[in-house]
């Protein structure tokens, strides 16, 4: 494995670059766009304007597009060589890559709704409250650690079906659900829900990101795991 | 001779009980021609993933310049596999050769031009609107140019017509004379590939049955036909790959090869000896069990 091996296979996922470029920044158009339109027809509910959460949905298409990359190039890169490990590692590069560039647009974004008043009729659409609110710095990387979660959580889940194909998959998703429902009951047993809500609204941004970081590394973990054995 | 590929009792069985290798031992060697032959589920395909790195092995081990392959990019790098129905991503063909390009330091981009001419491959199509054929050609093209230093070939013709499959002979003979490399070639076509070849493995349910010279195996099996009781005194003691009996005449191929003496007694006895092609002696030596006296 060679740093210039990493990048052959980040430059091999990029000669289908459709969908990291248009696809992504088309889908994101489409839905500015629709948002737009509601904004236009529909009064205002507060004086300071609203918040759509529509922006969600660039970060669901990143997990299907993580899905994809999973394997999409792998029985091509196994005819030309390429080793799982390094396969992944630099689909990795790829993924930590567009994600820098993404959350940067997504911030540049943020910013000139700010600057526009909310694009002049107070659509916040971009700007999240809590999430995807403050300096420009904790912005980007809000965005930055939130995409990386979501892309590599993607790559694992592709990962697990190539390997596992359905059965393993829903065990995956059954065994990650369980995880939440006995966090849930062990927070109730304990009577911790008010405790775990003052954690919830004192943390700081900068922490719950670093928090993601830390998920998007285990996730980044789980599918170098599943891909050590995986076959074409 | 030098072997550059060593595999050494390797088994490979999966759940459910079926067994894909059964205690393969055979070595490539450098800078040969190997034809790796048997039938459908015999064996091949899975022998060659393991030897790329892509399948696991239950037991035995694989040596590729004398390191295991698996997930050692500095050994996989050298080689190039490509397998008769190919995935390849939805891209087009020019950018699929493209970026096997990068991964190959020897990569011939004029060979590649001229295969893409010899075979009328469009450079603009993306690969899933090609017909079987050319999405064929396009495992040749990249398998060739690449030269790569082993260079594997799975069943790489489906779907091509016999004057492209003529082109892929001519033109990997010719660029093998130029350019000596080590290839493995599976299929079903044994005898359009017999003049090609320099070894041949013959592998049966996961056995390798013939591991030899091309040139010792053209000319070594013999059908031996005549009166069943004379061919039966005549094949007594010698290695007998198949015998079919018809009445009172039989029939026997065996694994020579004759000397004089042998071919001269068989004529007193009025015995014919004919010559055995490669693929009738691999049909043989791969037949039913219930039909092979040994091999």
């Amino acid at each position: 494995m060679s740093a210039a091996n990493l990048v052959k296979v980040a430059r091999l996922h990029l000669v289908d670059r459709f969908s990291y470029t248009w696809m992504v920044w088309g889908l994101m158009a489409f839905i500015f766009a629709i948002n737009v339109a509601i904004f236009a027809v529909i009064p205002l509910t507060q004086p300071a304007g609203d918040f759509t959460g529509a922006l969600i949905s660039i970060y669901i298409f990143m997990a299907v597009i993580g899905v994809q990359a999973a394997t999409k190039f792998l029985p091509f890169a196994f005819t030309l060589g390429v080793s799982r490990r390094t396969y992944y590692l630099g689909t990795v590069l790829l993924v930590v890559g567009l994600c820098v560039v993404y959350a940067a647009i997504l911030t540049v974004l943020w910013w000139v709704e700010g600057l526009t008043g909310g694009w002049w009729m107070q659509l916040h659409f971009f700007r999240v409250p809590w999430i995807l609110d403050g300096p420009w710095y904790q912005v980007l990387i809000t965005n930055f650690v939130l995409m990386t979660l979501v892309f590599v959580f993607g790559l694992w889940a592709g990962l697990i079906y190539r390997r596992f194909a359905l059965i393993g998959s829903v065990i995956f998703f059954g065994c990650l659900s369980l995880i939440v429902v006995l966090g849930v009951m062990v927070i109730t047993w304990r009577g911790a829900w008010v405790a775990f809500g003052s954690f919830v609204a004192n943390l700081d941004i900068l922490a719950a990101s670093s928090l993601v970081a830390v998920l998007a590394v285990l996730a980044g973990l789980g599918g170098y795991l599943t891909i050590r054995r995986i076959t074409v | 001779m030098t072997p550059i590929v060593v595999i050494d009792h390797v088994s490979r069985h999966y759940r459910g009980g079926t067994t894909a290798l059964d205690d393969v031992s055979t070595a490539l060697q450098t800078d040969t021609i190997t034809g790796l032959l048997g039938r459908n589920g015999a064996g091949k395909s899975t022998l060659m993933r393991i030897i790329t790195g892509q399948e696991f092995v239950s037991s035995g081990s694989v040596r590729v310049d004398g390191q295991n392959p698996l997930e050692n990019d500095a050994v996989l790098g050298r080689m190039m596999f490509v397998k008769e129905s190919q995935v390849y991503p939805d891209i087009k063909v020019k950018r699929a050769l493209e970026a096997a390009s990068w991964f190959y330091p020897g990569w011939d981009a004029e060979l590649a031009d001229q295969l893409m001419r010899d075979f009328d491959l469009p450079a603009n199509r993306a690969l899933k609107k090609l017909s079987r054929g050319m999405h064929s050609a396009v495992g040749i093209v990249i398998g060739l140019a690449a030269r790569a230093e082993i260079t594997l070939f799975d069943e790489p013709y489906l779907g091509l017509d016999a004057v492209a499959r003529q082109i892929f002979y001519d033109r990997l003979l010719a660029d093998y004379a130029e350019h000596p490399r080590t290839i493995l070639l599976s299929t079903h076509l044994i005898d359009e590939v017999a003049n090609l070849l320099e070894h041949v493995i013959v592998i049966d349910r996961g056995r390798i049955v013939v591991d030899a010279n091309a040139d010792d195996l053209r000319g070594r099996a013999v059908i031996v036909s005549g009166r069943a009781s004379a061919v039966d005194e005549f094949i007594a003691h010698r290695d007998v790959l198949v015998r079919q009996g018809l009445g009172s005449m039989a029939t026997a191929t065996i694994n020579g090869p004759l000397d004089d003496l042998a071919r001269a007694r068989a004529r007193e006895m009025n015995l014919d000896l004919g010559p055995v092609s490669l693929q009738e002696f691999v049909v043989r030596s791969s037949g039913d069990q219930r039909e092979r006296i040994s091999a």
